[in-house]
């Protein structure tokens, strides 16, 4: 505010209008440069670590192509050459940054540059609004003020310096880590290209599988699923409680039992085989048909049984969805496994089966099968219904019309046709829940009164509000209370109630007189509150 | 009357503007014998009072809210009233009424009786203690200047401004002003504890036999006065196109508005909020020795102008924000 005052009083009565304006034009031109300057340097710090961050974006989308090659499992092949990618990926941002500097408007505008100016100068926008009155036509006093208040802060503008616009961040050094993580990516890309996934599948890609887990320092995964007898003496040696605990008797008696009961055929049969569906079909479609497999390799392991249950949770239907690709190689492995099994199945071979009721009597033989089988009904048959019902339909298996839930009544006393809701149709429906409770008649909510004792006469006097001097009230002058005060402790004993308790202490106290030691003798005023009556003893 | 004649001279501005800080100054070291720190109060509640508008004062009791209008009321010589609202207060118990008296002839007439709130400075004490029908009736005097009576209305005499004062802790039995009374007052000055010093000045003030009588360093002729001077101070185009892109930031939904604004507000500033901004630079202006409004005095009246003119949704309110958060938002944003 003194500020203000100071500046007030040292600014001149009256300036030229035209020299101020000359001034101020003055001091935009050297506005406008400095910020032309200054935005230009600005506008780069802050194109290039975007564009830099630019040179990821074809990387990126190389090795996005390359993964969606292999995922799709199309063959081993580099989309584009290493060369045409890398010029892709510098001419992304390059392309950008061109575009960017070709449509940057340098234009400073006029309230720009002053306000900048006015900034610089700390002049509360004086140079500005001088600018604005200036180009009015007419202007009163205070806006004459304002254009005189601001001459002297123009002529200071006009060689002024625009400190805060130098003053900008710098470029963010993150940003150059996109270089070396662009080609990182180009290259990763490029090596990508040779592998895809039906080499690895095949065997083939065993050299390049080699070669990916020597280039990303991992272990080769054995495409080969027959297991290495070396392998499998390691796998018993790590699980030797396992493999030393004796199977049951009851087990071991069942399980022979059953397989001299069974013949080959009922074992391996899986169901009714629809119309047009072949064994070999049902056997591909269904993978717990490969769980005869596993006596084969005579290795009665809990990792057997658990192998032997996972494939069941597994539906037929979604081995129908796989593609065709994916069953073929899968099939081509069952084989061997079947036709290896010497003491398992020849499910593989067999294809003459005749058709069964249901499952297999291996399943049927064993309660553990027989409660899997079931528990396999019972999520078949809720599945077939939540699929059926999409989990939200009504089950429209039974085509009946859907029940009508309308309680309106009919016309006529007849029935409504459409009521078959609660028991089908019936008479004329007694009307429940929210209908029973619309009022049909109107009640009043209340009732008319009056709402005070009646009428009220109001005598009015003539006379004016007038403040009225009252003389000050003394507090010695007010007398002290004469009457009880707050409620009585002690009430007045009738005079027949006062002599009897009299006596009856003065008997008690005669037969047990009280030894009058200072520690039972009581103070006087306590005795004054806990007596009854008139009682003389100090000591009661 | 002078005070109505438009300033043409510059020379005329300048002595308008220095008269106006001189009675300004006059009157705050006046009511600073009596009132002790709470600086921009004072200075909020001098403001409101030459912008010509009324001012909501907040703050927990004790703190001096009765103390500084009464003391204003002194220092200017306004005719100066205090009611005290409680929820059995009715309109007519501070507009006046009309009663039946005799006339000279025997007969009897209604003669209309003049409540507290025809006087020029009106201390509403605990405005938020009574019911919203008596709240009701302060709206047409604090935007119209008048008060109808039945068949009559009664132009109050300028300047007429309402102080109300309302503690935001005790909401119990309290009626929260409705949004179309808050938006008649120019501020919301919110009155926090004094500094520790000032604590030791109003000790010695209050608990010794030190009894100050104010005097009267101006008078309602003069106030008028100095309203029209504030009137007067020009507003350059930007400077109005900021006030106005300021009050669209607070409402949701607009092109100005912040994202936490559209988020956590559910109503914004009205186009009295601009009329307040602007009314309120203007004064800022002539005090900081400046002839026209600039954009740092919005800026700085901001908070006092649109804290009471935002309603928060539930969401902030309970996310914990505050409204004065949403004007450091909106500040911020342009």
């Amino acid at each position: 505010m003194s500020n203000g005052k100071q500046q007030n009083e040292s600014a001149p009565s009256s300036a030229p209008s035209s020299a101020l304006s000359q001034d101020i034009d003055i001091v935009v031109a050297n506005a406008t440069a400095q910020i032309k300057t200054v935005d230009g340097k600005s506008f780069n710090r802050r194109l290039i670590p975007t564009a830099l961050w630019m040179l990821l974006l074809v990387p990126a989308i190389a090795i996005c192509l390359q993964a969606l090659r292999w995922l799709l499992g199309y063959s081993a092949s580099q989309l584009l050459p290493l060369g045409l990618w890398a010029i892709l990926t510098c001419a992304v941002p390059a392309i950008w940054i061109f575009f960017k500097i070709k449509t940057r408007s340098s234009l400073v505008s006029r309230t720009q540059a002053l306000r900048a100016t006015d900034e610089q100068l700390g002049s509360s926008e004086r140079i500005l609004t001088a600018d604005q009155f200036l180009q009015q036509d007419s202007r009163d006093g205070f806006m004459q003020a304002a254009v005189d208040d601001a001459s002297q802060w123009a002529q200071r503008g006009r060689d002024a310096e625009l400190e805060q616009l130098a003053a900008q961040p710098n470029t963010n050094g993150v940003a150059f880590l996109a270089i070396p993580l662009a080609i990182a990516g180009l290259l990763l890309a490029s090596f990508l290209a040779p592998f895809s996934r039906a080499t690895l599948e095949n065997g083939a890609g065993n050299n390049s599988g080699t070669q990916l887990a020597k280039a990303t320092n991992v272990a080769p995964i054995s495409t080969n699923t027959k297991p290495d007898v070396n392998e499998q003496k390691e796998i018993v040696k790590q699980t030797p409680e396992v493999a030393r605990a004796p199977r049951s008797k009851k087990a071991t008696s069942r399980q022979s039992a059953a397989n001299a009961a069974v013949p080959e055929s009922a074992e391996e049969s899986q169901g009714k085989l629809s119309e047009g569906e072949t064994r070999e079909s049902q056997q591909s479609a269904n993978p717990s048909s490969a769980r005869g497999s596993p006596s084969s390799s005579g290795q009665p392991s809990k990792s057997d049984d658990q192998s032997k249950r996972k494939p069941k949770i597994k539906k037929p239907k979604k081995a129908k969805k796989e593609t065709p690709r994916e069953s073929q190689p899968r099939k081509q492995e069952e084989k061997p496994s079947g036709s290896t099994a010497g003491q398992g199945s020849s499910k593989g071979a067999d294809n003459s089966a005749a058709p069964s009721d249901w499952a297999s009597m291996s399943q049927a033989a064993t309660p553990d099968t027989e409660d899997n089988a079931e528990e396999e009904n019972e999520v078949d048959d809720e599945e077939e219904e939540q699929e059926s019902r999409g989990g939200v339909q009504p089950n429209m298996r039974d085509r009946r019309a859907p029940v009508n839930r309308d309680l309106q009544i009919g016309f006529g006393g007849k029935p409504s046709p459409d009521a078959n809701g609660r028991g089908g149709p019936s008479g004329q429906k007694k009307s429940r829940g929210v209908a029973s409770l619309v009022l049909g008649v109107p009640i009043p909510d209340r009732v008319n009164g009056q709402p005070n004792q009646g009428r009220i006469r109001i005598t009015q006097q003539r006379i004016t509000p007038e403040a009225e001097q009252s003389d000050r009230v003394n507090a010695q002058d007010r007398s002290a209370r004469q009457g009880p005060v707050g409620p009585i402790a002690h009430p007045d004993y009738s005079p027949w109630l006062q002599d009897i308790v009299r006596r009856y202490f003065l008997q008690r106290r005669a037969k047990h007189p009280l030894k009058t030691t200072p520690e039972n003798l009581m103070p006087v005023e306590s005795l004054k509150t806990t007596s009854v009556g008139e009682s003389e003893n100090p000591k009661s | 009357m002078s005070n109505t004649l438009p300033i043409e001279s510059p020379e005329a501005a300048r002595e308008a503007s220095d008269e106006f800080r001189k009675i300004h100054s006059a009157i705050r070291t006046e009511v600073g014998r009596m009132m002790v720190g709470q600086l921009d109060t004072v200075d909020g509640v001098l403001a409101a009072l030459f912008a010509g508008g009324h001012v909501l004062l907040e703050g927990v009791p004790g703190l001096g809210k009765t103390l500084l209008v009464s003391s204003i009321g002194k220092a200017i010589d306004l005719s100066f009233s205090r009611i005290q609202f409680t929820p059995d207060m009715m309109p007519a118990d501070i507009r006046g009424s009309n009663i039946l008296t005799e006339n000279e002839s025997g007969g009897t007439k209604l003669e209309f009786q003049s409540g507290p709130l025809v006087a020029n400075l009106v201390l509403a004490d605990e405005i938020n203690r009574a019911t919203p029908r008596t709240q009701a009736a302060l709206l047409e005097s604090m935007q119209e200047k008048q008060i109808s009576v039945g068949k009559r209305t009664i132009k109050l005499d300028e300047p007429f401004c309402v102080m109300a004062t309302q503690n935001p802790v005790e909401q119990e039995g309290t009626y929260p002003l409705p949004e179309a009374q808050l938006d008649r007052f120019l501020f919301k000055l919110v009155v926090g504890y004094p500094a520790e010093s000032d604590y030791r000045t109003i000790l010695r003030r209050t608990t010794a036999n030190e009894n100050i009588e104010l005097n009267a360093v101006s008078d309602a002729e003069t106030v008028l006065r100095m309203r029209h001077v504030v009137r007067s101070v020009p507003v350059p185009e930007h400077v109005e196109t900021e006030a106005i892109r300021m009050v669209m930031a607070t409402q949701p939904g607009n092109d100005y508005t912040p994202a936490m604004v559209s988020e956590l507000v559910s109503l914004g500033a009205s186009p009295r909020g601009v009329q307040a901004l602007i009314l309120a630079g203007k004064v800022r202006a002539l005090l900081e020795g400046r002839f026209a409004v600039a954009g740092e005095d919005l800026k700085a009246v901001a908070p006092d102008v649109l804290r009471h003119r935002i309603l928060v949704n539930f969401q902030g309110i309970s996310d914990g924000v505050t409204t004065d958060d949403i004007v450091a938002e909106v500040l911020k944003s342009l």
